[in-house]
């Protein structure tokens, strides 16, 4: 009763109502929806009929017998995995190198920066542009070069279309990490480096007790919210490829939106939204018990 | 032995890398640039030359005038600025709750922001489609903007709650001894002090909502109503397509994000890094 009547006090109005308003849009803009969403997964829901009814599992079994989903799911594994890593390691070699040299690593990093700052729709027009096999520029370039004998389309032939994409997407989200990385770099006091050279350290061993300690909190950070958005993303993909040729590049967001909006199966395309959510939240899961172990054994 | 970054060699080694990585983030953009200002014919005659000969306006002109780019423009702007101005008064307010008066849940703040990150826009655009129906918003600002808060208020609060947690106490309670209400304290003595994060978050959410292209696409199909993401991707909608043009109206859309991202850079890193240390 006594704790009752105190958790009463801290009930406290006008903290309250300075959060009120933002949970209200976050209840209305993103639960209401996602339990719409959940409900039209078990319906026949079609973006242009009016009338549907329940069908209990059938999207789902539909989906999850549907060989187009795997190729699309294992898409998505590929396109995810290897643009964070690419994007990990190029962002950390040029934080790293930024953070060492002694003049103009502001010069650097500003003009580094550049592709963070691109639109999706302006990414894909450029790439497409630099790719283009008739003016574009690589393709006359390493035909003049000799290293191939005619100009070739870089998004259209299916044996290179997947690599130009994971080049352009590392070229885009690099500069993200690179950005996080060294302002967690500068963080490190540096009598720890002193000190370690005092002990004998070689610089090997200082990189790994002293800087990956010191940051991986940042990386583990930064690879959760970058997983999610690669997965996720639809724009980027879509706009360099629309998801061809022949479906190489067709993630499972593509894969939703061509069955909601191209065959009109909104109830479909809602079933295969929820099993992505749902293998987003294992995936994230396991990467916050990583992150808690970590945070546990700096304490 | 010295380590790399020592030596004369090894600075110069990393000079080099940081030289060739700048070139390749580079490049596009000066790429689309030239390119916006050779003719046609320069375009397909000489397609490795890397200054025009001839400077030609003629893409900007057709870009405003003919494709009524112009337009376009104004409705981005319309939207990103409305949603912006939602966004931060909403997510200042919410981020300042969360910090001062449930500092349970304000230590969670990253875990809340992964959570809500982690619904992904495809999946929100199925109900959106209907709901904006329901409502009959489509075709309008307002259905636009509603949406964009979706992904831009969770984000802001985050950035902001960050802002907030670097105000000290003492500062408010002074405030509070002279008498100032939470209202006051929050406007006239807190405000100002995270003026420069705000700033930089509302900064963030234009660009954010300034890029958006998927709810755009799904929720407008009249030209005239259009921001200019969508109105972009149109120019891809005919038979042969004119590069020029597209390339005008790219390094249109471009400039304006690349301009405030340079204002805001060290804003937006700072946040991260002092958000997970804690």
């Amino acid at each position: 009763m006594n704790s009752l009547r105190t958790s009463f006090k801290r009930w406290n109005l006008t903290g309250l109502l300075f959060v009120l308003p933002a949970v209200l849009i976050v209840v209305l803009l993103l639960i209401y929806p996602i339990l719409s969403s959940m409900y039209y997964s078990f319906t026949s829901k079609n973006l242009i009929r009016p009338h549907y009814q329940w069908v209990w599992l059938d999207n789902f079994r539909y989906v999850l017998t549907n060989p187009e989903f795997y190729r699309a799911f294992a898409n998505s594994i590929k396109w995810t995995v290897l643009s964070i890593v690419g994007q990990l390691l190029v962002g950390f070699a040029a934080a790293l190198a930024l953070n060492k040299i002694p003049r103009f690593s502001g010069f650097f990093r500003t003009l580094l920066i550049i592709p963070w700052a691109f639109p999706a729709i302006v990414i894909a027009f450029t790439w497409k542009w630099i790719f283009n096999d008739v003016y574009g520029f690589l393709p006359n370039l390493l035909t003049q070069l000799g290293i191939t004998s005619h100009n070739v389309n870089l998004f259209a032939e299916p044996s290179l279309v997947f690599g130009a994409v994971l080049f352009v997407n590392i070229w885009f989200g690099a500069p993200l990490f690179m950005v996080n990385i060294l302002s967690a770099l500068k963080t490190i006091p540096a009598d720890q480096y002193e000190a370690a050279m005092m002990d004998g350290a070689t610089p090997w061993q200082s990189f790994w007790a002293i800087t990956i300690r010191h940051i991986r909190g940042v990386i583990g950070l930064l690879l959760v919210l970058r997983t999610i958005w690669v997965f996720n993303n639809f724009d980027l993909l879509y706009l360099m490829t629309g998801g061809g040729p022949s479906d190489l590049t067709t993630t499972l967001p593509i894969f939703a939106y061509k069955t909601g909006w191209g065959l009109k199966q909104l109830g479909v395309a809602s079933a295969i939204t929820i099993i992505l959510l749902l293998f987003l939240l294992v995936v994230c899961m396991l990467y916050f018990r990583l992150l808690n172990k970590w945070e546990k054994e700096d304490r | 032995m010295r380590p790399v970054g020592r030596s004369k060699v090894g600075v110069a080694l990393l000079y080099l890398f940081l030289s060739l990585l700048s070139v390749l983030a580079v490049f596009p953009l000066v790429w689309i640039i030239l390119s916006s200002f050779k003719t046609s014919g320069e375009m397909a005659s000489h397609p490795l030359a890397f200054f025009p000969e001839t400077f030609t306006f003629e893409y900007y002109r057709r870009v405003l005038n003919n494709l009524h780019f112009a337009t376009n423009i104004k409705n981005s702007l319309i939207v990103s600025l409305s949603a912006t101005l939602i966004t931060i008064v909403v997510s200042s307010l919410g981020a300042y709750g969360i910090v001062r008066f449930f500092p349970k849940a304000g230590k969670r703040m990253t875990k809340l922001l992964i959570t809500t990150y982690m619904f992904p826009p495809i999946l929100l655009a199925v109900p959106y489609s209907i709901i904006i129906i329901k409502l009959g918003l489509v075709n309008t600002w307002t259905g636009l903007v509603i949406t964009y808060l979706s992904f831009s208020i969770p984000y802001a609060i985050w950035m902001l709650s960050g802002f907030f947690q670097t105000v000290p106490l003492e500062i408010e309670e002074a405030a509070r001894v002279d008498g100032a209400g939470k209202w006051r304290v929050f406007v006239q003595v807190v405000l100002p002090i995270v003026a420069p994060g705000v700033v930089a978050t509302a900064i963030y959410t234009f660009i954010n909502t300034w890029n958006e292209f998927l709810f755009a696409l799904l929720l407008i199909n009249s030209s005239g109503k259009m921001p200019i993401s969508v109105a972009l991707y149109s120019l891809t909608g005919s038979e042969i397509l004119d590069w020029g043009e597209m390339m005008a109206a790219s390094v249109i859309v471009i400039l304006p994000s690349i301009v405030f991202f340079m204002l805001i850079q060290r804003k937006i890193a700072g946040g991260m890094a002092e958000g997970s240390v804690k």
